[in-house]
């Protein structure tokens, strides 16, 4: 019997879907059982990631265009499925002594992963929106998880209004769009755009409309600023291994939007939004990271940060739009790296939050490293990686979005050395935290806490990947290779 | 001798990881031994290298092996003159400064021991890399450890003074980095291949059109004057020099401090030979200025580690002057002047610890008649001051000789006006000298009682080998200049045949 091939391309999709299925069952079957629960979703994570590799063997278009199984498509499959497999290791530890459900957690998350996985191979505007939709709307829920702490509510809140009002935005840009080129489809509306890639055509008042409105809808997603204000109190208040997420999948997703939306869609116009770009990028790194500085939550402190980083990954995109396919891989590289460096970070916050009741204060990271050395350790290497520092993923993901940025020269160039001073100035406050460890003695004398072996797996793994894709970056520059010329 | 086949370059480079590894891994009790075998072993290793090596202008030893095809990046390493002296004096200074932290740190001692190794990686790999990404990921390597040598084990105010340190040198490598990423692409774009675009033997032999001249230049310009430091960019280096551990200053200055000439002389000059030459006056008048600006700072300095720091800006300075005047007896003396540094300010840092070790101080007011005290200390703090000053005979000597002989030529000028400054480093120097040797023993150093004890063995033994490199460098400067013949060679082929760029490109 053979699959329908409209059917074998959304394999991957399908099976993710089976898979929240899976852990839901096991999770009403075997109530209490957490083990199971986290072993049922790695297991099934892991099938997913196998069907997308296989499916994504060759180049498949279903459903009339409006799905499309490229290599960015199966990279950006896997990639999600890494996020979400690696949250899921280092949730247990925070979620169990908080009383919070572990499966129904796995089951939203996976959920919100099959969201991202539709997204990232739409190639139709209302798809696109579908799926961004169906991933932001688990982080939604996501949010909120901590229902009795009133912190998590209020970020849930903030993070639903102003996601759905840029939800809202990002639609009605899409209409106008929609309307001046006469179709959704990815494909045509590139096509119906052509004129202006040829360097022709000047851009009329609704397709500016259009494009200004989705340009902001994305840039609230991605926290760019001056978009970003629901972002720290969202970060702050969602638990800790969520907030791990939200910062990564989401934003990975969001990028995923720009990817199909930007550059295959409206590449055409590359002149017209490169400008905006540019201001966004410099203005976000350099308030994110200055903002960051102030902070003293640990979580607070990721999340600006997270913001910066946003504008060294927009660096990548305004070097393609000059010109430069180094630009697209060096944003998918960096999209890569940071995801795992990011996560490893917050997964050590969680490991210290599993005594209930500590905070992700600068504070409870005092005297971390000679109370629980191999902790401090790693956290000292995801800081150093989120920093830049060689040899780590983080130094190759920023060295590779400022070559293109070098390549492209003019104001991108210049957009380079604002991004390096930037990345010198947040060395201040990602060392901060290692001062905290290793250079200040602890207030309270909390014995160390034992931690799960899920924790230590899924640190092993981060760790692994953030010095990997620092000392053999071959391999995966190969893959963003494949994955950039797919689309640009 | 026939090495070929042992990647020995990679041997000397990877030892010391080995052993921080091991230290690590074992109980706190081997964390000194293992320190020391694994620092002793890597200075034999390179002890080795230099017996091999036969001084010719060519890199020797040369490992090649593909990083990242895709861009050209090599995992290339080598030795030339120039680099080989500064390893042998990185792994002789590694092992004193091990041997002489065994006392002074009892906490966290398997940390310190970790840093100090990975310190020397990232060190050696900066000397013996032949591509500028990976002289680059070296070059970043030596700051973590060095963050927090100072961060953990130093003085009172040691956040602050390792947080500007990292700072400091942050900002001046990242913009380097995207200087050698532009350069790569520059020659790429000449070329039209990734093949050797970060190479540093092919990029020397590349023209590079002016405006990448000068901002490269420029950019690396900046990591280095950081580094090294020269004034204006100096500020971190007394704060650093203050609350680090005695080890840690030693390194600090002894070897930190080198990376900053030479990488000068190793990339800067060479990559952007017209650049250079534009920006060698500015850089040589900023040379003397920081000599000067040293010299009298050092004067009123009150505390004995200050003084020492501020000495290392003056001394720099002549290292920066012997570069950039593009003279062969500059360049050799400002090699020379590296070296020496290294040894008798790294000696130097050590006397101040060793009587820090006692008093826990080092206020020059409250010392007095160690001469009477502790007439060993005395004597041989008395030698390495008078090494310091210049005195004919030791190695101090020969580096500046030749710098002012190589100054001279370029402009007299310039050559006495850094003269004067001998006379200065003198005064600076023999004051303090006379201040905290002779005379009555000091109230204070009198109210320490048996506290105050002359140099132990294990001290002597720290500061014997140092003493020895004065003396034979100073008697027999040729055993240096002999092996750093081809480096000044092909440093100068380079730059003489450039001229400085007119400044069409600034409006």
């Amino acid at each position: 019997m053979t699959l329908p091939p409209d059917l074998v391309a959304v394999l991957p999709l399908v099976a993710a879907v089976l898979a929240a299925i899976a852990v839901l069952l096991v999770d009403l079957a075997l109530p209490g059982r957490r083990t199971a629960v986290v072993l049922t979703a790695l297991v099934a994570l892991g099938v997913v990631a196998f069907a997308a590799v296989a499916v994504g063997g060759e180049e498949r278009v279903a459903f009339g265009g409006a799905y499309t199984v490229d290599a960015l498509t199966t990279f950006l499959h896997v990639l999600f499925v890494a996020i979400i497999a690696l949250t899921i290791t280092f949730a247990p530890d925070y979620l169990v002594p908080r009383a919070l459900p572990v499966g129904e957690f796995a089951v939203v998350l996976i959920f919100a992963m099959t969201g991202a996985m539709l997204l990232a191979a739409s190639t139709d505007l209302l798809l696109l929106f579908l799926g961004l939709e169906l991933m932001v709307l688990p982080g939604y829920m996501l949010a909120a998880f901590h229902k009795s702490d009133g912190y998590s509510t209020e970020g849930a809140i903030k993070y639903f209004l102003l996601g759905s009002f840029s939800s809202a935005i990002f639609l009605f840009g899409l209409a106008f769009v929609w309307g001046l080129t006469g179709s959704t489809r990815v494909a045509d509306v590139a096509g119906a755009l052509g004129a202006f890639a040829a360097g022709q055509g000047t851009l009329s008042a609704g397709l500016a409309m259009g494009l200004a409105f989705m340009t902001t809808g994305v840039a609230f997603k991605i926290a760019a600023v001056p978009f970003h204000y629901w972002t720290p109190d969202a970060y702050q208040g969602s638990p800790t291994p969520i907030t791990g997420y939200l910062s990564v999948g989401p934003k990975v997703g969001a990028f995923a939007l720009i990817l199909r939306l930007f550059v295959e869609a409206m590449g055409g116009l590359r002149a017209d939004w490169l400008p905006v770009v540019i201001v966004l990028a410099a203005v976000t790194m350099t308030l994110g990271n200055l903002v960051a500085l102030t902070q003293n939550n640990v979580k607070r402190m990721l999340a600006y940060s997270s913001i910066a980083h946003t504008g060294y990954m927009l660096l990548g995109l305004a070097a393609w739009a000059a010109g430069r396919m180094e630009g697209l891989e060096g944003l998918l590289y960096y999209g890569a790296a940071y995801s795992f460096m990011n996560l490893g970070a917050f997964a050590v916050v969680a490991a210290l939050q599993k005594r209930t009741g500590v905070t992700s204060n600068l504070g409870t990271f005092a005297g971390l490293g000679r109370r629980e050395p191999l902790l401090g350790v790693l956290m000292t290497l995801f800081l150093l990686s989120l920093t830049g520092i060689p040899p780590t993923a983080g130094f190759f993901a920023k060295a590779y979005v400022i070559l293109a940025a070098v390549q492209a020269g003019g104001a991108v160039a210049i957009l380079a050395v604002i991004a390096v001073l930037n990345a010198a100035a947040a060395a201040f406050y990602y060392l901060r935290v290692v001062v905290y460890m290793f250079m200040r003695d602890s207030e309270t004398d909390a014995p160390a806490v034992a931690h799960g072996r899920l924790l230590w797996g899924g640190l092993a793994a981060a760790t692994a990947l953030t010095i990997l894709l620092g000392l053999i970056p071959g391999p995966l520059l190969e893959v963003v290779g494949r994955a950039a010329r797919a689309i640009g | 001798m026939n090495v070929s086949g042992i990647p020995i370059l990679s041997i000397v480079t990877f030892l010391p990881l080995l052993g921080a590894v091991l230290v690590a891994a074992l109980p706190r009790g081997a964390a000194r031994p293992v320190a020391l075998g694994t620092a002793l072993l890597t200075w034999v290793v390179s002890l080795i290298l230099l017996i091999g090596y036969v001084p010719r202008p060519d890199f020797q030893f040369v490992e090649t092996l593909d990083w990242i095809p895709l861009f050209g990046i090599q995992y290339k390493l080598g030795v030339d003159g120039l680099s080989l002296i500064l390893v042998v004096l990185t792994t002789t200074l590694m092992w004193i400064s091990i041997l002489a932290s065994f006392r002074p740190i009892q906490e966290r001692i398997k940390e310190y021991m970790v840093s100090f190794l990975i310190l020397e990686v990232g060190m050696v790999g900066v000397f013996l890399a032949l591509d500028t990404f990976l002289f680059y990921i070296f070059f970043e390597i030596v700051l973590v450890p060095m963050y927090l040598i100072i961060g953990i084990w130093g003085g009172a105010n040691r956040i602050y003074a390792t947080i500007k340190f990292v700072l400091y040198t942050l900002v001046g490598s990242l913009l380097m980095l995207v200087a050698i990423l532009a350069t790569a692409f520059a020659y790429q774009a000449q070329t039209g291949s990734w093949r050797g675009a970060f190479d540093l033997t092919v990029l020397s032999n590349t023209t590079f059109d002016p405006a990448l001249q000068i901002f490269a230049f420029l950019a690396f310009f900046l990591a280095f004057a950081i580094k090294i430091p020269m004034f204006p960019f100096h500020t971190w280096l007394p704060d650093a020099h203050v609350e680090a551990p005695t080890a840690g200053s030693v390194i600090l200055a002894g070897i930190l401090l080198k990376l900053g000439g030479y990488g000068f002389m190793r990339y800067a000059v060479p990559f952007y030979p017209d650049a250079a030459q534009t920006f060698a006056p500015a850089i040589i008048v900023l040379s003397l200025i920081g000599i000067i600006y040293g010299a009298i700072v050092a004067l009123v300095q009150p505390d004995l580690k200050k003084l020492v720091a501020y000495s290392s800006v003056s001394h720099m300075g002549f290292v920066t002057l012997g570069i950039f005047v593009f003279t062969e007896q500059g360049l050799q003396g400002a090699i020379l002047q590296m070296v020496n540094h290294g040894i008798i300010t790294g000696g130097l840092f050590l006397l101040v610890g060793v009587i820090y070790e006692r008093t826990h101080d080092r206020t020059i007011a409250k010392m007095g008649g160690l001469a009477g005290a502790t007439p060993v200390y005395a004597a041989v703090f008395g030698f390495f001051v008078f090494a310091s000053v210049g005195l004919p005979g030791l190695s101090g000597f020969v580096g500046e000789f030749l710098t002012l002989v190589g100054a001279f030529d370029f402009s007299p000028l310039v050559a006495t006006v850094a003269t004067f400054v001998m006379i200065l480093a003198a005064g600076y120097l023999l004051w303090m000298f006379q201040r905290v040797a002779t005379g009555d023993v000091s109230d204070f150093l009198r109210g320490l009682g048996h506290h105050l004890t002359d140099m132990r063995p294990v001290e002597i033994l720290t500061l014997a080998p140092l003493a020895a490199l004065v003396v034979a460098l100073g008697l027999f400067p040729g055993l240096v200049l002999e092996l750093i013949g081809g480096s000044v060679g092909s440093v100068l082929g380079g730059v003489a045949e450039a001229g400085p760029i007119r400044f069409a490109l600034w409006p």
